[in-house]
């Protein structure tokens, strides 16, 4: 059954993935003013030589990165800390993944609300008597730095990889474990020697995935990130309502460029993939 | 595994409260701001509590904007998650028997869809939807949500078949069975639990989405999100904490159901 | 015993499953000896090797490795290495460093774990897969691996779960003999679970019979095929011929059959013996009929009554042998007798 008919699976493949080829090849086509909405226009790569462009691209690099190294921590803390058949720990791995379904957008409303100058976290700071008033707390939301963003995306993210590292943590890495033990590496060296390379090494895909999601996500972006260096999301959504054919061009350029990157995740991921299931022990 | 000492333990009571703010705290928040009255800095809770930003909301202009939102949402939600499930059924499972490297190309272009930030395929594509005639209309934005959507429900459904045993059809084939034959009696009650699961999924990615819908509807279809959205500009903190939770309503409804689907489409993710 | 043994199990309790336990398994092992644990499928050999290695707890009794009592010591400390069915080779290492590892977890210096793990490489045989990685190796390579990594750090203990069970026949040979040449490398005290006899025959120097939750016999292969020291051990080693009947000390009766053998007790007693003992023979004092024939690779092995009683036979010294009437021979140096409990 498996590998008969090939032709169906990649038309299938076509029909899922035609959508985003035809959004790549249209933003082509808009930059190079041969389509639609901005025919007859020239090429515009002003926006690429532009400072302000590539310091929002470089912004989302490193928020995504940012929020992704920190989910990261947090899934693989769960799931190497409470791995036991405790009540405590079933409870933690319960509660690390419940979040998921929640939308991105009430994560970012709950995370203004907390991080904000006069947030809820401000608040408690205040009845610590650590601030005295509002503008004397640090700036974490609309910041360049991005902290809030980072803060509540990885907070958003940790669920989605949590429920992959639990699974990877109960299931195949038990009997190595056992291996390793016997061989002789108390708790610390199997954790460092073991369990953490091959932890990582289980969530790569996963990574590369989140990674791409933040860096492409909008709402958050729009609520929490900087005015300048704009995420490159909301750089782009900005370009696109603007008024004259070169900010459009601009939005398709920008499109691309973003595409080009979720392209390369992509790719990568599979690679991940490819190369993580070849190497299952045992 | 190894009984062991308790070495960590104080993290891992960190670890667990940590956890259980993250998990509770978000909701807790919300239905303080939305049912509060008068919370002004520097208060840790509000002066007092009614339900008047609910009443104001859900009352005259606003309450007919919301409501049509909130229809609106349910109607492209159900949809979407309807569509996205059926369509990724067979194309899921072709996907399924792809094998070397057709598979890797098959699993990237579900995966497409996914990664692609909504923000550039809303660009990408609002050009097309607005010649075709869709833009800024119902169907043109369940055609946009459905584009990720479908992403998703591939996955998962790849997943799914990755598991199936196809012996299961070949033994059924080898007894004299059709393959019509097979399908009410064995396939179908199989495929009603995943089924639902994929709808769940699809409909969670259409109700939860910004971008598209901005783009795509132009301003002229209203959801929940947008709704929320506009709230926070405006600054009326209230509206927005009722909205949001009105917006993770479903999501808390189907827990259980909700994280075996993202278990399933995260299992073929990682 | 404590000062020369290696290993000592002394009443160890075991607990697996729902209900199942072993109860008091007691048994010492010296340095360089193998004994093999032998017994039917879900028996417990697995557990009681997993409760010795630290990786599941001891229900009661003790484990003691080199003298020292390790009951409650976690599983790095014991000096016992457990080696499961499936070679568990760490992915994300190559072999050389897996082989390593044992070592470098008790920070051995550099020089001395190169020169260490050079010497086991050449020892199993893998000398040319030293950079490889563990994903491309074949069943039987990653086997050898497996081993070299067991004894890198020359434990005391090693602990082998079924480690030719399910192979193929040539990578059966190939582990084997990894294993012969493991085990001559130092003196271990070695545990081999298995439930192939003629396995623990060829590599054991003392077998352990794990019959209902108890080791019921523990001797030399050759003094547990000859002489088992119970009707039930004598079933698990092939003694499948079973006559029920009573002993007055001097006779064994049942039914038909009246043989003439000395006893220590009477009452009721148990016949057994393999089916080699009893044969076709022209000449032969007992009457019966050949039932059914099947032929296997030993020799035809039939199935016949004998004096009203159904049991396993071999063919005539000829070799010939057909359904019908026949007269048969008891080998009487084959026959055991116990009483029956």
């Amino acid at each position: 059954m498996r590998g008969t008919q090939p032709a169906y699976g990649m038309l299938a493949a076509f029909v899922v993935a035609a959508p985003v080829l035809v959004g790549i090849a249209y933003c082509a086509a808009g930059v190079l003013g041969l389509l639609g909405d901005t025919a007859g226009g020239s090429v515009n790569w002003s926006v690429l030589a532009d400072a302000a462009t590539w310091r929002s691209v470089g912004w989302s690099f490193w928020a995504a990165g940012a929020s992704t190294f920190l989910a990261l921590v947090g899934a693989v803390a769960v799931a190497a800390l409470c791995r036991s058949t405790r009540s405590s720990d079933r409870a933690a791995r319960a509660l690390a993944v419940l979040p998921l379904p929640i939308p991105h957008i009430v994560a970012a409303l709950v995370g203004l609300l907390v991080l904000a100058q006069s947030g809820l976290l401000a608040r408690i700071a205040y009845s610590l008597g650590v601030v005295g008033a509002p503008a004397e707390v640090p700036v974490l939301v609309y910041d360049g730095l991005g902290v809030g963003f980072i803060l509540t995306m990885a907070a958003k993210e940790i669920p989605f990889l949590a429920l992959i590292a639990i699974s990877l943590a109960g299931g195949d890495l038990r009997p190595v474990e056992e291996s390793a033990r016997t061989l002789g590496a108390s708790p610390a060296e199997l954790f460092r020697r073991i369990t953490l390379p091959l932890l990582l090494r289980g969530m790569m895909p996963a990574t590369v995935a989140v990674f791409v999601f933040v860096f492409g996500s909008y709402e958050v972006a729009a609520m929490l990130g900087p005015t300048a260096p704009a995420p490159l999301p909301v750089l782009i959504t900005e370009s696109y309502a603007g008024a004259s054919l070169e900010r459009r061009t601009e939005a398709y350029l920008l499109s691309l460029l973003a595409l080009l990157i979720a392209c390369v995740a992509v790719a990568a991921h599979e690679l991940l993939r490819r190369d993580m299931f070849r190497r299952l022990p045992g | 595994m190894i009984p062991r000492p308790e070495t960590g333990s104080a993290a891992r009571a960190l670890l667990l409260l940590l956890l259980f703010l993250l998990a509770a705290g978000p909701l807790l928040l919300l239905l303080l701001l939305s049912f509060g009255e008068g919370w002004f800095w520097p208060a840790l809770l509000p002066a007092e509590f009614s339900g008047s930003a609910w009443g104001s909301l859900a009352s005259g202009a606003s309450g007919t904007r919301l409501l049509r939102a909130a229809l609106n949402s349910l109607l492209l939600g159900l949809s979407t998650g309807l569509l996205a499930s059926l369509l990724a059924l067979p194309l899921g499972r072709q996907l399924a028997r792809l094998t070397g490297w057709r598979r890797m190309v098959g699993s990237a272009a579900a995966f497409l869809p996914v990664a692609a930030p909504p923000v550039t395929l809303g660009v990408g594509l609002n050009y097309t939807f607005l010649v075709s005639g869709l833009g800024g209309s119902f169907i043109g934005v369940l055609l946009a949500h459905l584009i990720p959507a479908l992403g998703y429900t591939c996955l998962f459904f790849m997943g799914y078949f990755e598991v199936y045993d196809d012996r299961l059809d070949e033994a059924a084939l080898t007894l004299g069975a059709s393959r019509a034959q097979l399908f009410r009696p064995v396939t179908l009650p199989l495929l009603r639990r995943p089924l639902l699961e994929a709808a769940l999924l699809g409909f969670l990615i259409s109700w939860a989405q910004v971008p598209l819908t901005l783009l795509i509807g132009q301003g002229l279809v209203s959801t929940l999100p947008l709704e929320l959205l506009s709230y926070v500009n405006a600054g009326q903190d209230r509206f927005a904490a009722a909205g949001a939770i009105i917006l993770t309503l479903p999501a808390l409804l189907t827990l259980a159901v909700a994280g075996l689907a993202i278990k399933r489409t995260g299992a073929v993710v990682a | 015993m404590s000062g020369t043994s290696r290993l000592e199990l002394r009443l160890v309790a075991v607990r697996f499953g729902r209900e199942a336990g072993l109860s008091a398994i007691s048994l010492a092992v010296a340095p360089g000896e193998t004994v093999a644990i032998v017994g039917t499928s879900g028996a417990g050999k697995s557990s009681l090797l997993r409760a010795i290695a630290g990786l599941d707890p001891v229900a009661g009794g003790s484990v003691v490795i080199e003298g020292v009592d390790r009951s409650s010591a976690p599983p790095e400390a014991r000096g016992a290495v457990y080696l499961h069915q499936t070679p568990l080779l760490f992915p994300h290492l190559s072999v050389a460093e897996n082989i390593a590892f044992p070592l470098r977890v008790r920070r051995v210096d550099a020089m001395a774990i190169a020169k260490r793990v050079d010497e086991v490489l050449e020892k199993l045989r893998l000398g040319s897969l030293r950079d490889r990685d563990p994903a491309t190796l074949s069943g039987g390579q990653r086997h050898r691996v497996a081993l070299a990594r067991a004894i890198a750090g020359r434990p005391p203990v090693l602990l082998l779960d079924e480690p030719l069970t399910g192979l193929d026949p040539a990578t059966r040979a190939e582990t084997l003999e990894a294993i012969r040449s493991a085990l001559a490398d130092y003196d271990p005290a070695t545990l081999y679970v298995t439930h192939d006899l003629a396995e623990a025959g060829s590599i054991a120097d003392r077998i352990g019979v794990l019959l209902a939750a108890e080791i019921q016999q523990i001797d030399t292969p050759v003094n547990l095929f000859e002489q088992p020291a119970s009707a039930a051990v004598a079933e698990f080693v092939g003694f499948s011929n079973r006559i029920t009947g009573e002993s007055d000390g001097s006779t064994f009766r049942a039914g038909l059959w009246e043989i003439p053998l000395q006893t220590d007790f009477t009452g009721r007693a148990v016949l057994l013996f393999r089916p080699q003992s009893l044969y076709v023979e022209d000449a032969g004092e007992l009457t019966g009929e050949v039932l059914s024939v099947a032929h296997s690779p030993q020799g035809p092995r039939l199935r016949v009554k004998v004096q009203g009683v159904e049991l396993d036979a071999t063919a005539s010294r000829s070799g010939m042998t057909e359904r019908g009437d026949a007269r048969f021979r008891l080998d009487n140096p084959g026959l055991r007798i116990f009483a029956e409990l």
